[in-house]
């Protein structure tokens, strides 16, 4: 016994059953995708429409009222994909006769394995489906996914968060079918929508199972974020505990010394980030060095700043066990001390580029127009990623994704 | 006839002149295009089809007109335009020109 549902195609009533209806309306919402632009969308999905209900017609009975969904899935079959204006001219233009113009179209194109995109995928997200979107559009599992955003969260003593909240406000959620196509690079064809609509629906079918496996792994995320916290802490005072064992005044005048050597190191680090950001930004490679080309600048960004974070963090570490070994109010002294070298450091190494490099001083004496040009690049990384998006939705959010992205950054920065 | 996906783009090409060629002899409706097609090497389906029919009427090569049906709902008789008439001649004209090159160049 199956569920029936009662549509209407271009005026014409039909019963199906329930998979099947997903089939169909998986397919048609495909159309409306490819059809996006086409001035004659509302007249093509009627003809579409219609032909589907001639198709339907055929395996109706006096007896036999409802349509299986096996019998839709044939009708798809034969409907086959439909195809935007774009790809079906492409071929029309490579023989040259006399169309119209078409500077869209990507000849060979149609065959090849479909662009993959970065969305969120809300089935199955444990919160927004960031995660899950990655572990799409990377082809691993999510659980590795989720491990990574945990791991990294803890190793940047919970910075991280702030990259999951900036790509939660940027990245698109993937809504229709195509979109779900694109953020997993699967070619997208009407078998291959109802392939996933049929799975989809199962999955819902079996949505106790489903509820029970998600409780399971919600514990399970739970048990690994305690283990987590409690190793850090752990480790944190392990290192604490080293540096004052070895205390006393030579220690003391260690410590001292060690704090010049970290600010120094600190500064400079700092400084080697932001250049090798802003060249990135600006020349797409980093002093000269190329990054492989799938990979958007901002996610390049991103993984500079990881770098960062992983070396400065021991660092870090090391100045806080300074801090505690030498206790008291020599605490704050240290601590302003720290502040007023690094900065005096990093200054001076401005200073030094500005006077030595010049493509510092060009940098700088161009100021705004090189900060528009990194500033549109790395827009255009995020719009190539949400290509068929409409720019106004990503305007609207950018603002508050860089100042997420800007406080993550100065955060990981300053602690 | 041939299979080799190399031939593709040369059948997609030529689809669109097909169905000028086969909209030439008499007014038909998509179901009868399709029929037609089917039996040759440009077999489509309507996916393909109703998209690239609608370009073909914006850009003025074919219009059509409804006409009732004994069975079911009226159907779109699809007729060449003038415009329509022109275009397949030039690209017959063409084709007979593309032969007589492939053919000399292989002398």
């Amino acid at each position: 016994m199956n569920t029936v549902i009662i549509i209407n195609l271009n005026g014409n009533a039909f019963h199906l059953e329930e998979p099947g209806f997903k089939s169909l309306q998986a397919y048609l919402e495909r159309a409306q995708a490819a059809l996006k632009d086409n001035p004659d969308k509302v007249e093509i999905m009627a003809d579409l429409e219609q032909a589907i209900a001639d198709k339907c017609a055929r395996f109706l009975l006096p007896h036999k009222n409802v349509l299986t969904a096996a019998e839709i899935d044939e009708v798809l079959k034969e409907m086959g994909p439909v195809q935007s204006e774009n790809t079906a001219d492409a071929g029309a233009a490579g023989t040259g006769g006399g169309s119209g113009p078409n500077p869209e179209s990507k000849p060979g194109v149609a065959g090849a394995g479909a662009p993959k995109r970065l969305y969120q995928i809300r089935e199955g997200a444990m919160l927004s489906g960031v995660c899950t979107g990655l572990a799409a559009y990377l082809n691993v599992d999510v659980t590795i996914v989720r491990i990574a955003f945990v791991l990294l969260t803890l190793l940047t003593s919970g910075i991280w968060i702030l990259v999951y909240l900036g790509m939660m406000l940027v990245v698109p959620f993937a809504n229709t079918g195509e979109e779900h196509a694109a953020a997993a690079g699967a070619p997208f064809n009407a078998q291959e929508v109802i392939d996933r609509a049929k799975k989809h629906y199962g999955e819902f079918k079996d949505s106790k199972e489903w509820r029970r496996h998600w409780r399971q792994q919600r514990r399970e995320w739970r048990r690994q974020w305690r283990e987590g916290a409690y190793w850090w802490g752990h480790n944190l005072q392990r290192n604490v505990h080293a540096v004052s064992s070895s205390a006393g005044y030579g220690g003391h005048l260690g410590a001292t010394l060690l704090i010049p050597f970290l600010a120094v190191f600190n500064a400079v680090l700092f400084c080697a980030l932001i250049a090798a950001i802003v060249s990135l930004a600006t020349t797409g490679a980093i002093f000269g060095w190329v990054v492989a080309g799938s990979i958007p600048l901002w996610v390049s960004i991103l993984i500079l700043m990881f770098f960062y974070s992983m070396i400065s963090r021991p660092l870090r570490h090391a100045r806080r066990a300074i801090y505690f070994n030498t206790g008291g109010n020599n605490f704050y002294w240290f601590a302003a001390w720290y502040e007023i070298l690094s900065t005096g450091v990093l200054i001076l190494v401005c200073w030094l580029a500005y006077t030595h490099l010049p493509e510092v001083r060009d940098f700088f004496q161009h100021f705004t127009q090189n900060v528009t040009l990194m500033w549109n690049n790395i827009v255009d990384s995020f719009h190539h990623t949400v290509s068929h998006k409409p720019a106004s939705g990503i305007d609207a959010r950018l603002p508050a994704a860089a100042a997420a992205a800007s406080a993550s950054a100065f955060l990981a920065l300053r602690t | 006839m041939t299979t080799d996906p190399k031939f593709n783009p040369i059948r997609k090409g030529l689809l669109e002149f097909l169905i000028l060629q086969i909209i030439s002899a008499d007014k038909v409706y998509v179901a009868d295009m399709m029929k037609r097609l089917q039996e040759t090497d440009f077999a489509t389906q309507e996916g393909t089809l109703y998209p690239l029919l609608s370009k073909m009427r914006r850009e003025e090569y074919v219009d059509y007109e409804w006409q009732e049906s004994e069975s079911g709902p009226p159907r779109k008789y699809y007729k060449l335009t003038a415009k329509g008439k022109t275009q397949l001649a030039e690209f017959k004209d063409y084709w007979a020109y593309l032969n007589t090159t492939i053919n000399q160049l292989g002398r």
